[in-house]
């Protein structure tokens, strides 16, 4: 045990004599080899797991860089689609505008607001008013035809009854055969020619027309085109015709309104 | 075979606190390897171990040769006549406390001989902090580093 605390105290003395020296002549030489073949062995070791490493470090960031790319394509995919929707305005806007032009009895452009809030009303609130010189029973068109008349005014606003509506009438003519009929709305998305004799020739797809008869709409706005024939009709004199309108009522956005 | 085995063990530390940080702290391995050196085969060759490695280490440094020499040496010393000379009765959780102050007392006494025959090798708070954070780390392994008569 003496042995033992002995060398421990020769160890100190010796250590605390070298440091003295180094402390006063600078410091004693250090392990060039050892330390050339620590730095050799973790530059391999560095080079082992670098290239292990490296594959996963590459995932990472593919996937760090997929998720960016996806946030751009989001934001360029929701650009597109505002560009897209003005190309489309735009386009609808110039039709509305050559319809315009086209058109002697023109009163407003106007844009459709809302639906009519009754669910068996097919009617539509349009953005302008008396004060644009929109009056109760003045026709509403679309560069693809009738879509209705106006049923009701207020200063800014108007309500414009579809040319399905179950209340809807107007009486048109075939454009091949010139024969006048009183188209009717369904409630549903078609129309119905009434009054239209059996001896009556009528072929599907013939386009259907206002006549101006009625001294309510203009003559020649096409209203739809003929979708349905059944000649035994519903019972009477008259044949069953079903007109589809050439306007869906579900893409109507902007409208021209007529005297 | 044994001292090849040694001299591996001791390589791999000095190359493993090289590569490994912890919060910015280098962990004290070859601690680990002088204290398990002591444990096992007693205060000499723990002394001696400590003063081997104390010195590859202070080589390997810019700094002067000597105060990990003796630090370590101490350190295997203290690590045999405490834990498998009889006068403490080893437990896992001896061992962790043990690791923990000789690691303290290693850097403890490497910065005192530093200051003193050298310069200070750094401020007081990251001195502290460096300190605890190494005993902390090497802490767990002192219930692993068992001496030879608990086998």
């Amino acid at each position: 045990m003496v042995r033992k605390k002995a060398l421990l105290f020769f160890v100190i003395i010796a250590v605390f004599i070298l440091m003295t020296y180094q402390s006063k002549h600078g410091h004693v030489g250090s392990l060039p080899f050892l330390n050339t073949l620590l730095d050799a062995t973790q530059s391999a070791v560095s080079s082992v797991t670098d290239s292990l490493s490296r594959p996963f470090r590459r995932m990472a960031l593919r996937e760090e860089e997929n998720i960016r790319l996806k946030k751009r394509l989001d934001g360029l995919l929701l650009e597109q689609g505002k560009l897209q929707e003005a190309v489309l305005e735009n386009k609808r806007l110039k039709e509305l505008l050559k319809l315009r032009e086209n058109h002697r009895n023109y009163v407003a452009a106007a844009r459709v607001v809302s639906r009519g809030s009754g669910y068996w009303d097919h009617t539509f609130t349009l953005d302008k008013g008396t004060l644009d010189g929109v009056a109760k029973d003045m026709t509403v068109i679309t560069p693809l035809g009738l879509a209705g008349k106006i049923i009701r005014v207020s200063d800014s606003y108007a309500t414009m009854l579809w040319v399905s509506d179950i209340n809807f009438s107007a009486a048109v003519r075939i454009q091949d055969s010139r024969r006048e009929a009183v188209l009717s709305g369904t409630g549903s998305r078609l129309c119905v020619l009434k009054y239209m004799p059996y001896e009556e020739k009528v072929k599907q797809g013939d386009v259907v027309m206002t006549s101006g008869f009625d001294s309510f709409f203009p003559p020649g706005i096409p209203v739809g085109y003929v979708s349905k024939i059944d000649v035994q009709g519903i019972g009477g004199n008259f044949q069953y015709v079903e007109v589809t309108p050439f306007q869906d009522s579900a893409k109507l956005e902007e409208v021209i309104i007529v005297r | 075979m044994k001292y090849v085995a040694w001299m591996t063990a001791v390589f791999c530390a000095l190359l493993l606190q090289g590569r490994v940080t912890v919060l910015g702290v280098v962990p004290n391995l070859a601690v680990l390897i002088v204290f398990y050196a002591g444990m096992r085969h007693g205060e000499n060759k723990g002394l001696l171990t400590g003063l081997l490695v104390g010195f590859i280490e202070d080589g390997l440094s810019a700094g002067m040769i000597g105060p990990n020499m003796l630090a370590k040496g101490i350190v295997g010393y203290v690590a045999a006549f405490f834990i498998s000379g009889g006068f403490f009765r080893w437990t896992p959780l001896f061992g962790m406390l043990s690791l923990f102050v000789l690691t303290l007392a290693d850097n403890t006494i490497v910065v005192l001989l530093k200051t003193v025959f050298d310069k200070p090798p750094g401020g007081f708070a990251s001195i502290v902090f460096i300190s605890v954070m190494q005993s902390l780390l090497n802490a767990p392994a002192g219930a692993f580093l068992r001496p030879g008569h608990v086998d």
